[in-house]
């Protein structure tokens, strides 16, 4: 009914139109001779007055505008600082525990942790993020991580913003979003050592290297991401570390619903395929991983988010295959905006490598987690974290080693957005 | 016969093309809706039940933005906790921050409690001033505005349907605005309390004086030296109403009515906050009808 009322009026216009069309023609002959003489007449008079105002401008000119010529200080990008310290009390003495194994993964030549290594004070790092949208096409972002020994470039890369397609590139030193905490810095982390799968695949700094990543995000109701990586190959734990054959393919597919207004679910399956090198031998590792996220709301500032991940390495040695897989699960409550508890329980499910260089028992590696956080503000965070480590073999004994932390971080500066 | 050919493409594009709209709270997607009418399919990324500062970026909301054609936002820092992320990984090239399809309402919106020196000492302050102008009806035109200025820059060949609904609904705003001042007139208790400044661009129009905050400083949770303090304040002004959000905790609330005898009136800041704020006139009715009784 609209429709045919609209079209019924565009008719109507057109007809009337039609009939005062040739008075309208006249009166315009008659219009352009009369702006053509004003437009002469305006001329002349332009150029008497431009003349006369050069002179009086040159008196009026007056030093009124005290902008620093040079200043970009609208163009700075972004920063945040974030400072991280921990007191530990631990019932095993620094000096061995420098050197602890966890059987089939890690032996006691590789291990150290990057945080909260000592028993007593720790101070773990200091650490400058800046991001910067570079121009329309790219966002540049760089993660300085500075702690007492070194200074190292935790991540830089740059993201195109305007690929159509839903597509997005990412080029730089950056982490991998292989697996759900792959990606996430130290601090976002919600207990503060790693899950012990990936420190014994991975290692301390978890799949972060040169490389590119292109991600795709599908045009459907549902969200569905999928994504595929190409690095250097500079993770030693899984992979080769003497420069041959070292690059490192990681791809990944993610997909997450929501039930109803509170509940979401997340879900990622994730591979991640390189080279190892050992005796002289280049021979291929794969790593699969599984992931699942539920997070249900109950406010605002309440929720409760449980998150379990399941990683498998298939390691071709010369005369074998090893293959070992783990899990963490953990569950946490935020009870409002000051206080959040959680707990965690890592395990290695399957380790089926060579195991006789242990003398001791190596089944049942086992650890088990408990926090609680207390934010004063969003920027500030204290947690209190209790540990039950059975996964460690120290000066060739298996020590259940327990550890309580409190750990202090700060992020001052740009606001970073808050974490799914 | 040009005009049988846009005539076609008209009512196909009627038919067929329909902008998409995210918008980041159901206020200003409301407006959208209104201004869009047919030509526009609008959905809303942050719930009203929660904290406008503290929506949760799901994923799911990605999907959304992932195909959104415009991307209305409040701005003045309210989206800063949650948006960034969700824009940067949905690598949706239109909706970026200088692409034509991203706008910050709050830049057609004159903004008040602008501070004169911003310190994350003072809790969370936006730098840009108080950034709940949707509180205020009166704005309402200016988004109004905004958004029907960014629809004809996106979808010109329609600039007819937006202009005409834009002018039905400005009239039809102006009459409503009528009767809440009506009803806003009836208002005699003009002094107030509240948990955040939250609702400071409606107190300010309809001159009422709030005294304080619940919340010692923006983003910081009650203390109970503050809250003594803010009994003392109410009772020496003899204030009687306390005007609570929708998604902080109520205890405060409650045990200052019951220090002072005041009155806990629970204001939405959306449309959707509370049950009968089920459209846009009804939102702001309520507001009228909890503070002023």
């Amino acid at each position: 009914m609209k429709k045919l009322i609209s079209l019924s009026l565009l008719t109507y216009s057109a007809l009337f139109a039609d009939a005062e069309l040739d008075a309208i023609r006249a009166q315009l002959e008659q219009q352009k001779l009369i702006t053509q003489k004003l437009e002469a007449k305006l001329n002349e008079l332009e150029h008497k007055t431009q003349t006369q105002s050069i002179k009086i401008a040159k008196i009026e000119t007056k030093n009124t505008n005290k902008s620093a010529s040079f200043s970009q200080n609208a163009y700075m990008p972004n920063m945040a600082f974030v400072f991280n310290m921990g007191a530990v009390s631990r019932n095993v003495n620094n000096s061995d525990y420098d050197h602890y194994a966890i059987p089939g993964f890690i032996s006691d030549i590789d291990s150290g942790l990057p945080f909260n290594k000592d028993d007593g004070f720790n101070f773990n790092y200091a650490e400058v993020a800046l991001n910067s949208t570079v121009d329309p096409y790219f966002d540049a972002f760089a993660i300085f991580h500075l702690s007492p020994a070194a200074f190292e470039i935790e991540e830089a890369f740059v993201k195109t913003r305007a690929l159509p397609y839903g597509v997005q590139v990412k080029a730089g030193k950056f982490k991998s979003a292989f697996g759900r905490i792959n990606e996430k810095h130290h601090h976002a982390w919600q207990f503060d050592s790693q899950p012990i799968i990936y420190e014994s695949l991975f290692g301390p700094d978890a799949i972060s290297d040169a490389g590119v990543q292109a991600q795709w995000v599908a045009p459907t109701d549902t969200y569905i991401m999928a994504g595929a990586e190409a690095f250097a190959g500079t993770n030693g734990s899984s992979f080769g570390a003497s420069g041959q054959n070292k690059s490192l393919y990681v791809t990944y597919l993610k997909s997450s619903i929501d039930i109803g207004d509170d509940l979401s679910v997340l879900a990622g399956a994730s591979l991640a395929h390189g080279s190892n090198y050992e005796n002289n031998v280049t021979n291929p590792t794969t790593i699969y991983g599984l992931d699942l996220t539920l997070r249900n709301q109950f406010g605002s500032y309440s929720s409760l988010i449980w998150q379990s991940e399941f990683l498998q390495r298939n390691k071709n040695v010369t005369t074998r295959t090893d293959k070992q897989s783990g899990l963490y699960s953990e569950l946490v409550y935020q009870y409002n905006n000051n206080w959040s508890t959680g707990i965690r329980y890592d395990t290695i499910l399957k380790n089926d490598t060579d195991l006789t260089a242990y003398t001791v028992d190596t089944n049942n590696l086992d650890r088990y987690t408990a926090k609680i956080d207390y934010h004063p503000f969003p920027m500030s965070r204290l947690r209190l974290q209790y540990t039950y480590d059975k996964t460690k073999v120290i000066a060739d004994e298996r020590k259940n080693v327990q550890e309580v932390l409190l750990n202090l971080n700060i992020a001052a500066g740009a606001h970073g957005a808050h974490n799914y | 016969m040009i005009k049988i050919l846009l005539l076609t493409l008209t009512l196909s594009s009627m038919v067929f093309a329909s902008l998409k709209i995210e918008a980041t709270y159901a206020t200003l997607g409301d407006v959208a809706q209104k201004i869009g009418g047919d030509l526009v399919s609008v959905h809303v990324l942050g719930s009203g039940k929660y904290d406008p500062h503290f929506i949760v970026p799901k994923p799911s909301l990605l999907a959304k933005l992932r195909r959104a054609d415009l991307l209305i936002m409040n701005g003045a820092g309210l989206e800063l906790g949650w948006l960034p992320p969700l824009i940067q990984s949905a690598n949706n090239a239109k909706i970026q921050n200088g692409a034509k399809g991203f706008l910050d309402i709050s830049h057609f919106v004159s903004m008040i409690d602008v501070p004169t020196s911003v310190s994350r000492g003072f809790g969370d302050v936006h730098a840009e001033g108080n950034p709940h102008y949707t509180m205020d009806p009166y704005v309402v035109p200016d988004i109004a505005n905004a958004i029907a200025q960014k629809l004809v820059e996106l979808d010109t060949d329609n600039r007819a349907t937006y202009e005409k609904n834009l002018a039905k609904f400005l009239k039809e705003w102006q009459n409503y605005l009528k009767t809440l001042d009506a009803k806003m007139v009836t208002c005699k208790d003009k002094k107030v309390i509240e948990y955040h400044e939250l609702f400071n661009y409606f107190l300010k129009r309809y001159a009422y004086k709030s005294f304080g905050n619940i919340e010692p400083l923006p983003g910081i949770s009650p203390s109970s030296k503050h809250t003594i303090a803010l009994i003392n304040t109410m009772k020496k002004n003899s204030i009687k109403i306390i005007l609570q959000d929708v998604y902080h905790e109520k205890n405060t609330a409650a045990f200052i009515a019951d220090k002072t005898g005041a009155r806990v009136a629970v204001i939405p800041q959306d449309i959707n906050s509370v049950k009968e704020a089920d459209t846009l006139e009804h939102f702001y009715d309520t507001i009228a009808n909890r503070i002023c009784r």
